[in-house]
Formats: structure tokens, sequence, C-alpha cells
């Protein structure tokens, strides 16, 4: 077998890959967990919506009118009537213990005072707690109560012998929504092409900190600058490329499993999406060296890095826009890579429109590539004499 | 007899001020039981503060031009998640705008929108909205189906009146109101429905990750030659458990009462019965860091294997995807999990008012959790962990 060499680039970069080879930890933080928050996350959510939200009908009526109501609100595709309650305190109670997400209630005597023109009045309650099945349900509630409304006018009509198409009087104005690029207004596509990111920014934050921080913790950094000749860029460079092909191998493998195989919707090109993500890989180990330079202690630079990245589900706005935030807060969203991912593949990918328009999002990604150099001497001070503070 | 009775007591006694020195003389440790309850959920709540998406911008490109359209416009940018920035000439000029980031939803009135409703005809606009964000689609869609029915109960009472002078007398306004009331979140907020949920899961985290650092430093520190481990394995357990539970007192009543009445989220509940709820969940997180211990082997290692399961965490609670939709083997890990347990219970009671009796389910559950990682978190401890940390310590000291 071939002697490896003692110093240079080579050198360092097969001890690197050594070193990964060998801690079993390494192997969860590269390949384990990626790849199973991957899986867990498109399967999870593989029928795009939750279908057949529990609900609970209280009919204190039980007339013909209100039996009609039950029937159309259980042919509802969104809902499944679980329960017939008859108090709006069973109800209560059904939704209380988790049985239901909502219930419709039909008052007493309503067909009665429907007919007199007493005007009673419906309500449903929705479970806002549960913010996405209450939503469905808020909607099929809403649609049949305007049934509802409509057959009701109709026949009233139709008793004075008045002519009307039943459409105008359902909604005289009928403002329809085209969810641009996401018409099933699949969960899975919202959720995972900006999640399944951040959990990969999220990993290589803490593997960046961690293999760095590793040679403070036990005095192996000094070695590690020897075989670079005392260059400090030499050495980062050679002991990161290794951890940068594997990101790189996942990322592209990310990208074919959820535009490819999953066929979450591509209308841009694959080149800039492939691009970005290539340089998301960059952005986001640059962002670690940082900050090992900017703390460059084991534990505190790991804990910057768990704090940012964990904050970055929230505040790179996935779920609630930067705009809605208070502006103090919205303004981190700016400092984070897995933002112009997500960025970037709104644009390219989702909605496929000129790159002209993302590339200051490209630009971005540049910044924090260029990130470390900032902190390179001190990364280098503190490999001269490790100092390993718990 | 008396005496087995009392070196287990002694065991437990200095198993507890141990845990405590370890624990005191670790910023790692400190810096999980300190900052991560005390400054994430209100750094998390803030984010999400302003609970609606309010103003969302949007452009209008109107063919038609009359006081109906215009109408239309003036009641959709009235809505409060709503804003119209600006007419564009064309379909083109406004999806620059979109594309330009400088909207997220496109209104087109066509031409003759008008007049057909003046025939009596149904009249359609169309809203395009942007996909990234389904809070801003959502926001589009309510106010939408507000306006387009507030609209048509308009024309309706108007025909009604030309056409039935006489229906009219007998009946005004809407024939048949309906209304909706949300319950657990009654303002409809996004940091009302997610942050109860989060608090449990920071609470989870905080005990797992502080077990897990103590652990790695049990392990460093034998490994260095000093501490090794003697004494009964249960009676220790039971030591660092008091410990903790001493120091988490103030963290779970600041996260489960406190941040709630500071950042007003739904407070249904009694704060008795969720501090009764969340006992088994504390005991059973405990259990799972024991788990957890014999996997780590030095204390940095929790970030990596452990920080990223809070995502995973959060998405088997059925906080987001709820529980029934999803599959038996995702449905089943939840299960597992006392985190899940523990948020849904707590949901229930914070924002639905559950009393203790009907989350039975759950609190039996979660009981049953902490009884099984318990059991886990000994043998490992008794079998896997104490052989090998002492195979260390000794090959440290020769």
């Amino acid at each position: 077998m071939k002697e490896l060499p003692e110093k240079g680039f080579r050198a360092i970069f097969m001890r690197s890959v050594l070193q990964i080879v060998r801690r079993p930890m390494y192997w969860a933080g590269f390949f384990l967990l990626p790849l199973f928050f991957l899986f867990f996350l498109t399967d999870e959510m593989e029928d795009g919506l939750p279908q057949r939200v529990p609900a609970a009908i209280v009919d204190k009526d039980g007339s013909a009118i209100s039996r009609q109501i039950t029937q159309n609100l259980g042919s509802m595709q969104m809902v499944d009537l679980v329960e017939d309650c008859n108090s709006f305190t069973q109800a209560r109670h059904d939704m209380q213990s988790g049985k239901v997400f909502g219930f419709f209630l039909i008052p007493e005597d309503f067909q009665a005072d429907l007919l007199a023109g007493r005007k009673p009045v419906i309500t449903f309650y929705t479970n806002m707690a549960y913010f996405v099945p209450a939503s469905l349900l808020f909607k099929t509630f809403k649609t049949t109560a305007v049934y509802a409304k409509a057959g009701i006018a109709m026949s009233v009509l139709d008793a004075a012998g008045a002519e009307v198409d039943p459409s105008t009087l359902l909604m005289p104005v009928n403002i329809t929504s085209r969810p641009l690029g996401n018409p099933g207004l699949n969960y899975a596509i919202y959720l995972c092409n900006s999640f399944v990111p951040a959990v990969l920014q999220l990993m290589i934050f803490l593997i960046t900190c961690f293999s760095l921080g590793q040679e403070i913790k036990y005095g192996t950094s000094r070695r590690l600058l020897r075989m670079a000749d005392g260059s400090i860029l030499k050495a980062l460079a050679a002991k990161l490329l290794p951890q940068t092909v594997i990101w790189l191998v996942l990322v592209i493998f990310m990208e074919s499993w959820l535009f490819r195989w999953n066929g979450y919707p591509m209308h841009g090109s694959w080149w800039w999406l492939t691009l970005s993500e290539v340089m998301f890989v960059l952005a986001s180990q640059g962002m670690g060296v940082f900050f090992f330079g900017l703390l460059p202690n084991l534990r505190l630079s790991l804990s910057i890095s768990a704090l940012v990245g964990v904050l970055s589900f929230s505040l790179a706005a996935f779920s609630f826009p930067v705009e809605s935030m208070y502006p103090a807060l919205g303004i981190f969203s700016w400092v984070l890579p897995t933002r112009y991912n997500f960025l970037i593949y709104i644009d390219q990918a989702l909605n496929g429109i000129p790159v002209y328009y993302s590339r200051v999002w490209f630009v971005a990604y540049i910044v924090f590539m260029l990130l470390p150099f900032t902190m390179m001497w001190n990364i280098k001070r503190c490999m001269k004499r490790p100092a390993y503070v718990p | 007899m008396w005496k087995y009775i009392k070196s287990r007591f002694g065991d437990l006694v200095r198993s507890y001020f141990d845990e405590f020195r370890l624990v005191f003389h670790d910023g790692g440790i400190i810096l999980f039981f300190c900052f991560l309850p005390l400054a994430y959920p209100i750094i998390y709540s803030l984010i999400y503060n302003p609970e609606v998406v309010r103003d969302v911008k949007m452009v209008v490109v109107d063919h038609d031009r009359t006081s109906k359209s215009r109408e239309l416009v003036r009641s959709l940018d009235a809505c409060q998640e709503i804003r119209i920035t600006g007419y564009a000439a064309d379909l083109d000029e406004a999806k620059r705008a979109m594309h330009g980031h400088d909207c997220y939803g496109i209104l087109e009135i066509p031409d003759g929108f008008s007049k057909r409703l003046g025939r009596g005809e149904q009249s359609p606009a169309v809203i395009y909205s942007d996909m990234s964000l389904l809070l801003r689609y959502r926001g589009f869609l309510v106010a939408a189906t507000n306006v387009a029915q507030e609209m048509g109960a308009g024309l309706l009472e108007e025909k009604i009146g030309h056409t039935l002078p006489i229906a009219a007398t007998i009946s005004t306004g809407d024939p048949l109101p309906v209304e909706n009331i949300s319950m657990g979140n009654i303002e409809n907020g996004f940091d009302s429905f997610i942050m109860p949920g989060v608090l449990v899961l920071i609470l989870h985290q905080c005990i797992v990750l502080a077990s897990g650092m103590a652990g790695g430093a049990r392990r460093e520190r034998t490994r260095r030659g000093c501490g090794e481990e003697t004494g009964s394995v249960a009676m220790s357990m039971a030591g660092e458990m008091l410990c903790y539970m001493t120091i988490l007192l103030v963290p779970v009543m600041f996260l489960l009462h406190y941040v709630p009445l500071i950042f007003s989220f739904p407070m249904a509940g009694s704060a008795f019965e969720i501090f009764l709820f969340i006992l088994p969940m504390v005991i059973a997180c405990m259990g799972l860091g024991f788990c957890f211990q014999s996997i780590v082997w030095e204390r940095e290692a929790v970030f990596v294997l452990w920080v990223v399961t809070s995502v995973a965490l959060l998405f088997l609670s059925g906080l987001t995807w709820p529980r029934y939709a999803m599959s038996p083997l995702w449905s089943f890990i939840g299960d597992m999990l006392s985190a899940t347990w523990g948020v849904e219970g707590f949901i229930k009671m914070n924002a639905n008012g559950s009393s203790l009796a009907q989350v039975r389910a759950e609190y039996v559950n979660l009981w049953l959790l902490a009884a099984f990682y318990l059991v886990a978190g000994y043998c490992l401890r008794r079998w896997v962990m104490r052989p090998s940390l002492q195979r260390a310590g000794r090959s440290a000291v020769g």
C-alpha cells in the first residue's frame, strides 16, 4: 500500500475523510438524519391535504329541511361526520377530547322559524387550535351553509312564480381563486421544499462547527496547521472539502427526489435550481465557518449554530410572511442562506420566472461564501493555541 | 435490612448532589436549562406575535372600469387581508409586478362584469395568487368569499325587491344568517396556534438535551480517569431525576403558564391540572434522556444528534398535519413519543379547556411511556453504559 503523504492538501483531505469514516456519529449527521427527514416529510404529507376532517352535527330541529342540510354536509368530500350530537354541550365535549375538529349547529324550531321568516341562525364552530383541519372544515361548513341558503331563497322565489337562474342566486359575483403553480393546494409541495433545505442547513452548520471544534478540543489543530505549512486557508479548505462533496451529493439527491421522483412543480430551468442548491451548500458551510470563527469554542459555536439553525425554520418565513413580522425580527430573515434557497425555489421552480428576478438572491449566496475570510485570523489564532473550555 | 435501605438512600442523596455539582460546573448544561426554556419561547413567540397576515399586496387589472367593478375593488381593499397597491394596464404588466415581488396577487375583472350583473347573470372575476405561502392564499380566499357573498346578498335583496315587492316587505335582508365561531384560538392567529405546541416541545428538548449532555460529560470525566461511578444504578438515576426536577420547577412554570400569559395565548385550562398532566411527560423525557445517554460519547455530540429532531417531533405531534391523516407507520412512531401526547394534551387543556379527565387517553399513555423509557434507560445504563464506563475508567487509570 502506498504511504500517505505527511503534509500538504492531499494529506489533510485524506485525514478528514478517515475522521468521517471512523465515527458513526458523522454517519448519522451526514446521512441518517437528513435522509430520514427527506423521506419522512415527503411521505407523511403524501396525500397533499388531510382529507375527511372528523366533525359533528348537532341537529336540534329534526325537520325535513334540517335533515336535508345534514345530508348535504355528510356528502361533502372534505368532511367526515363521525358524531351526531343532541346538544351543544355534548359536541363541545367531543371537540375538547379531540374526537371532532368542529361542529355544525342547527337550532330548535329551525324549519318553522325559517318558513315563518323569523330568520333562524345557523352556527358552525371550528377548533382553530388545529389550524389546517379547522381551515378545511371552515370552508366545507361555509359552502354547506351557502347552499342551504340558496336552496331556501330558490324555493321562496319559485313559490312566488319568479324564474331565476340558480347559479346567479348562489353567487352573483363569483370570484375564483387561481393558486399559481400549486393548483391542488398540496401541503407537501409547500412544506417540503422549504423545510428539507432548512434541515440540511442546520446539519451543515452543526457538522462544520463540530468537526472544526474537535481539532481544538483534542488539541490536534496544531498538527493540522503544520500539515498545511501554517496556511489556515489550505488547512480549512482541505479539511472541509470532503464534507462539501458529501453535502453536494446529498443536495443533488434532494433536488432529484423532490422535483423528479415526487414530481413537485418544476416550471423553470433545472440549471438555475441546481446552481442555487450548490451555492446553498457552500453558503451554509461559509456561515458555519463564520460562526466558528466568531466563537472558536466547540460548545459555543455549536450553540449558536443550533440557535440560528432552529430559528431559521421560523425566521426564514416559510409559513408566516416577513412583511407581517415585527421589522426588528423580520430583518434577520435576510441573514439566513436557507431563506435565499427558498426564494430562488419559489421564483425558479414554482413560478418559473426569468432568472433576472432572482439575481439578487444569488449574489447573497456569494456574500455568505466570503464571510469566513473575515474570521480567518481568529481561527488561526485559536488553532495555534488550542484550549478546551467546556 | 436497615443498613441496605440506608446505603441506598445514601446513594440517592449522593447522586442528587453529585448531579447538581455536574450541572452547575457545566456551562453547556446550564445553557440548556436556562437559556433554552427562558429565551427561546420569547424569541419564538415574538416572531409570530403579529398573529394574522394583514394587507397582502394585490394589483388590479380592471377591463371593465365601471362603478360595480370599482365597488368590488374597494370592498376587497377594505378587507383586512388585502391591500390593493395599484392598477395595471394589462395582465402582462401585473405579472411583471408579481415577478418583481411587488405584489402577491392579481385581481382580474373581465370586460362586461357590470353588464352581466345587470342582466342577472353570474359575473366572474379571478384572483391569481402566488403560492409561496399558504397564509397569503388563505387571506385572499377568505376576503374574496366574504366580499362575493356580501355583494351577492346585496344584489339578491335588490332583485327580490324588484321582482316581488310584497316579498320584500315580509322578509328583508338575509333569510338565513350564518355565524361562524372559532374555538380554541378565537383570533385565528398563527402565534396562538403554533406556540402552545412549541412550548411543550421546548420543554421536551431542553430535558433530553441537558440529560444527554450530562451523560456525555460523565463519560468524558471517566475517560479522563476521575469519578468512576459506583453504587446502585436505580438510585443514581432517581437522584439525577430529582435533581433535574428541582432545577426544572421554575422553567416549567414559566413555559407553561407565564409565556402564554405574556403573549395572551389561549389559557382555558386549569393551571394545576396542566402541571399534573405534564409531570409524566417530564419523567418520560428524562427516561428518553437516559436512553439517549447511551449513544452520546461526548458532550457536544448532543447538538449534532438531537437538535434536529425537534422538527420531526413537531410534525409527528399532529399539530400541523393532523394525526388522523398520517399513515400507520408515522402514527405509530408518533404514539411512541412522549412529545406527541404532551403536545396533544396540552393544547386540548390549554386552548380548548379540557379537563384532565377528558385527556385521559393522553395522560395514561404518557405514564406508560414514562415507565417504558425509564425501564429501557435502566437496562441500557446497567448493562451497556456502566460496563463500558468501568472499562474506560480502568484503562484511563491503568
